[in-house]
């Protein structure tokens, strides 16, 4: 996986009902983007290391022109 | 098959000094029971909900105490590249549900013994698989000839 620091992970849920999860990437540990990520969680703010398995996926941050 | 190849669900971490609530809202947010506490790039410990259960809530310990006071260590680890048979021999010989997956002393990943049933499951399933065609659309050899 490779990520810049503003896209955002998406997590699918693993079980029926659980729902998908979203956070953003602060800061890329790796090199040419790899991980681990510091992201940021929806919520509150929250941050932590995060390690790609298979159930995430990036979306790359779009950049809008004024 | 590598044991970073059995991974299933992303692995999520935290460092050394968070606090125990900061641990709990983490695994509530990104959806893990487990989380590795990371000291830098060094994996220095695991803690799991269970943990918080036993070692926090059940011994009334201040919810700002810090997380590396109440996690495991030292960690039971398997390389990323080493085969999965390495990370069953692990699990089999050592009573624990995860087994933190490290490239030297990097923390790439965690394995569970769901992981490990999910792999085994579709091995299985494609062994099984022949055998049941060939019970469902059996191949009959032609008859031999008779000599006289």
């Amino acid at each position: 996986m490779n990520a810049k620091v503003g896209d955002r992970i998406v997590i699918e849920g693993h079980h029926l009902g659980e729902p998908r999860r979203e956070c953003e990437v602060l800061e890329v540990h790796g090199t040419d983007g790899g991980p681990p990520y510091v992201v940021r969680w929806e919520a509150d703010g929250n941050t932590a290391f995060f390690f790609p398995g298979t159930d995430a996926s990036v979306v790359e941050y779009e950049h809008h022109m004024a | 098959m590598r044991s970073i190849d059995a991974i299933r669900r992303s692995g999520v971490g935290i460092g050394p000094e968070r606090t125990i609530t900061d641990a709990a809202v983490t695994m509530e947010q990104a959806g893990v029971g487990a989380l590795a506490v990371i000291d830098g790039v060094r994996l220095v410990g695991i803690v799991t909900d269970r943990d918080l259960v036993r070692r926090c809530i059940a011994r009334r310990m201040p919810n700002d105490a810090r997380i590396d006071s109440v996690m495991s260590t030292p960690v039971i680890t398997v390389q990323a590249d080493a085969d999965l048979h390495d990370a069953f021999g692990l699990f089999r010989s050592n009573a624990v549900r995860r087994l933190a997956v490290v490239r030297g002393e990097h923390f790439v990943g965690m394995i569970t013994v769901d992981d490990m049933l999910v792999n085994l499951v579709g091995d299985i399933d494609d062994l099984v698989r022949p055998v049941t065609a060939e019970i469902l659309f059996a191949h009959h050899d032609a008859h031999v000839p008779a000599t006289t």
